[in-house]
């Protein structure tokens, strides 16, 4: 069964679709991440790293994944972009064992913040400190601070340490986003 | 020691800073680091053949995104590490050549793999025959020192023991035969520069051959699966950079700077020493690349050079300090490609083609200097300094290079396109129109402007008879007439101002009068008598007018001066007169 499982169902019951954004460098983990989202008869098993501009999108039931790596030169920006306007979540994958690239994972949220279409939404972000199982990789609180969460004020966040492959952190994070993106749809609502 | 200082540097819009190690302590050069895919996993290594203190602790070190993963002590200190296809094994993992006094080491799979000696050069009979006759005791060393002396004196190149002996005290001299004259002599030569040049295909993951450059002024040619040497290609001086493209087994070109100041241009069957071009440098080459077609030198006196393939120079730009080192850029997803030029002034600054695009400042001076794939990042900088630091940079995605010069001419406004509006179909109908009936439309527009000049001398001609101007057209007599009419009805003051405009002469016997509807209006005084006018004074005069009716109507009134004995007026005002409030009577 899928981690978003009661959402599903809570967002069956309101009748409601959601759409959630997997983004991240490339290598980072966001192909081993969703396949754990998704319901066992449809999981991908030999998993290759994305490479230049390749969208995954899976439903399962009322929920909506898409995800796509923020490698290039923005070459394929514009594309990814147009669904920012939809989503109802972000969940921001980090390979915490890639430290050259932290700087890089960084910038390109900075440009997710303030992009347009994300700027004046308090739309929840949940990161993923992936990879935590290697050695080189840094704690997520090291990882919070290079990635200057801190300063992100107009935005529910939070960050877990996971490891993809085993799917080692990954319920905590979704609980939290679960319970975000319903809080959102509540008052919304109002 | 690395330097500690953390002094905040100019931020930069176009680098972001991936990774500081001021306590790295390298003592690397530009040759001496390589950026390479050595585990064929997509995870590009770092590759640097550290001099060590500079006599021992040489070591070949690998770097994996931050961390060092290997390390292999080197015996000599290196001159050169390269990266290159020596199979055609999958996966394709490239060896690494490190150039080190005679030997090339080659590693695969970052275990040491081969070791390439350069082939023994000839030795001068006579010194042979000295260690000849040394083997058997036949010689007195000191008698030999003198001839082996004598021998340098007069030019010739001496084997390394030899020029060891030459060194040494008397007393030594015959310790140091008897330890050595039992080997074989053998005069062997260093290497300088190291490259590679793919051998019969173009492919980026083709099969390579090394290209050596040494100390006895040639250019050699490897097999990269035999380690024979394929071609042998003599310089008029010792090289020091190399720049080869081409392949082996089609046509190839190796630029190469040397020693004394030159750049010579190789070709293929040049084996005979044939020099293709030469340029001459003022200075030293401290550094060189190609980028397209053209060749980048940096000389020690701070001087950047440009030249074609064929070697005629494009440009020279004066450096604002002295050049450590170059590096060419080569950023493919942007179409991007510069120069990289360290500075002494700690600063490394990118020229495309002779335009300054952008400056790094750096905490210390580069002297090793880097791009391209590092771990997964296409656009990497990394650069090792004079204190051991290692700097990486990363390229912004959103990273633009202004097309001009960073340090002067025009302001970029100037290459910003308007927005001129599109032509509009009415625009484009009016062209046609126009290119069509050009000739009618001239001839119209002519007789219009004819017809125009016509009238206006007619009204010209009738206010000059009629006098029809507030403006005296009688030179004999320049007057100015204005007129205001106050108040609101039935009763209004007029008055008239009249000026002599002339300089000098002034009017007399004038007199002013009134054209009006007596059945509407009736002047109090109809008849102004003017005293001599003095030039340049505003002389006033008014009247009265009661408006006769109530009916709200208006008429025109029109103020005359006149000359004694002149029957047509001086001058003619025309007032329009304000309809009259109406009077309560009482
Ligand atoms: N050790 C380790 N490897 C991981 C982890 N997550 C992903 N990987 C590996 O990292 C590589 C890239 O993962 P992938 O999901 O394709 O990344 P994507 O490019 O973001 O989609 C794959 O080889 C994964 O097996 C993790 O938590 N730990
Ligand atoms: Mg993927």
């Amino acid at each position: 069964m899928g981690f978003f499982d009661t959402l599903a169902q809570w967002l069956g019951v309101k009748k409601r679709e959601v759409n959630v954004l997997v983004v991240g460098l490339d290598n980072s983990g966001k192909t081993t991440i969703i396949n754990h989202f998704k319901p066992h008869d449809s999981k991908n098993h030999d998993i290759v790293p994305t490479v230049g501009f390749n969208v995954e999108r899976f439903t399962s039931k009322a929920l909506a994944f898409t995800a796509f790596d923020m490698s290039g030169q923005g070459r394929y920006r514009n594309l990814w972009e147009h669904y920012y306007r939809e989503c109802h979540g972000v969940i921001f994958v980090i390979d915490s064992s890639d430290k050259l690239r932290m700087v890089v994972a960084k910038d390109e949220l900075d440009l997710l913040l303030q992009h347009s279409d994300l700027k004046n939404r308090r739309i929840p972000i949940l990161f993923f400190a992936n990879k935590m199982d290697l050695r080189e990789s840094v704690s997520s609180v090291k990882c919070s601070s290079l990635m200057g969460l801190d300063q992100i004020r107009d935005k529910p966040w939070h960050i877990c340490a996971s490891n993809a492959v085993t799917g080692e952190g990954l319920s905590e994070g979704v609980d939290w986003l679960t319970d975000q993106i319903k809080d959102l749809i509540e008052s919304k609502k109002k | 020691m690395p330097a500690m200082d953390e002094q905040p540097l100019e931020a930069n819009d176009k680098w972001l800073d991936a990774y500081n190690d001021r306590v790295a302590s390298l003592y690397t050069f530009t040759q001496c680091m390589t950026l390479s895919d050595i585990q064929a996993d997509g995870d590009y290594k770092l590759i640097i053949a550290d001099l060590g203190t500079g006599s021992y602790d040489m070591k070949l070190k690998v770097y994996k995104n931050t961390n060092l993963m290997s390390e292999h002590t080197i015996i000599d200190l290196p001159t050169g590490v390269v990266t290159f296809y020596m199979d055609t094994l999958e996966p394709r993992t490239p060896a690494i050549a490190v150039a080190s006094g005679p030997y090339i080491y080659v590693y695969k799979n970052l275990r040491p793999y081969f070791k390439f000696t350069l082939p023994p050069l000839d030795i001068h009979p006579v010194e042979q025959d000295l260690w000849d006759q040394a083997k058997m005791d036949q010689v007195n060393p000191l008698v030999m020192r003198e001839t082996l002396e004598n021998l340098r004196m007069e030019g010739s190149v001496l084997t390394v023991r030899s020029l060891r002996m030459l060194q040494l005290d008397a007393s030594d001299l015959d310790p140091f035969v008897q330890v050595h004259k039992a080997s074989a002599l053998k005069r062997q030569t260093v290497i300088t520069c190291l490259g590679t040049l793919k051998k019969s295909l173009a492919d980026d993951d083709a099969i390579s051959c090394l290209v050596l450059g040494t100390e006895n002024k040639a250019i050699y040619i490897l097999d990269p699966e035999a380690f024979t040497v394929l071609a042998t290609m003599e310089l008029p001086s010792v090289p020091v950079f190399l720049s080869v493209n081409g392949l082996f087994d089609v046509e190839y070109r190796i630029v190469t700077s040397c020693r004394n100041g030159c750049v010579y241009t190789l070709k293929r069957g040049a084996s005979e020493g044939v020099v293709k071009h030469c340029i001459e440098l003022k200075s030293q080459p401290v550094g060189m690349e190609r980028i397209n077609k053209n060749i980048y030198v940096g000389t020690m006196d701070q001087m950047l050079h440009c030249f074609t393939a064929k070697g005629k120079k494009l440009w020279t730009v004066k450096m604002p300090s002295t050049i450590m080192t170059l590096e060419a850029i080569d950023f493919k997803p942007k179409g991007f490609k510069a120069v990289a030029v360290a500075l002494a002034n700690r600063q490394v600054q990118l020229y495309k083609e002779k335009y300054l695009v952008d400056v790094i400042h750096t905490e210390d001076v580069v002297t090793g200097l880097r791009f391209g794939r590092f771990a997964r990042e296409e656009g990497t900088m990394v650069m090792t300094t004079k204190s051991g630091s290692l700097f990486v940079k990363i390229l912004k995605r959103s990273a633009k290079f202004e097309e001009r010069d960073l340090a002067a001419g025009p302001p970029s406004a100037q290459n910003v396109k308007l927005n001129v509006p599109k032509k509009t179909k009415l625009f484009v109908d009016q062209t046609l129109r126009e290119r069509e009936n050009a000739v009618s439309m001239h001839r119209t527009f002519q007789r219009d402007l004819y017809l125009l000049r016509l009238n206006v001398a007619r009204e010209y001609a009738k206010a000059l008879d009629n006098s029809m101007n507030p403006i005296s057209s009688d030179p004999t007599e320049p007057l100015k007439l204005s007129a205001q009419i106050q108040g609101i009805g039935p009763t209004f003051k007029l008055t008239v101002n009249l000026q002599n405009t002339s300089l000098t002469q002034a009017s007399s016997n004038l007199f002013i009068t009134f054209e009006f509807d007596d059945r509407l209006y009736s002047f109090r005084k109809k008849f102004i008598q003017v005293p001599m006018l003095v030039p340049g004074l505003n002389y006033i005069f008014d009247t009265f007018i009661d408006c006769q009716n109530d009916k709200g109507v208006s008429d025109n009134v029109k103020v005359f001066v006149l000359k004694q004995g002149k029957s047509v007026p001086l001058i003619t005002g025309v007032i329009s007169m304000p309809v009259a409030e109406t009077v309560i009577m009482s």
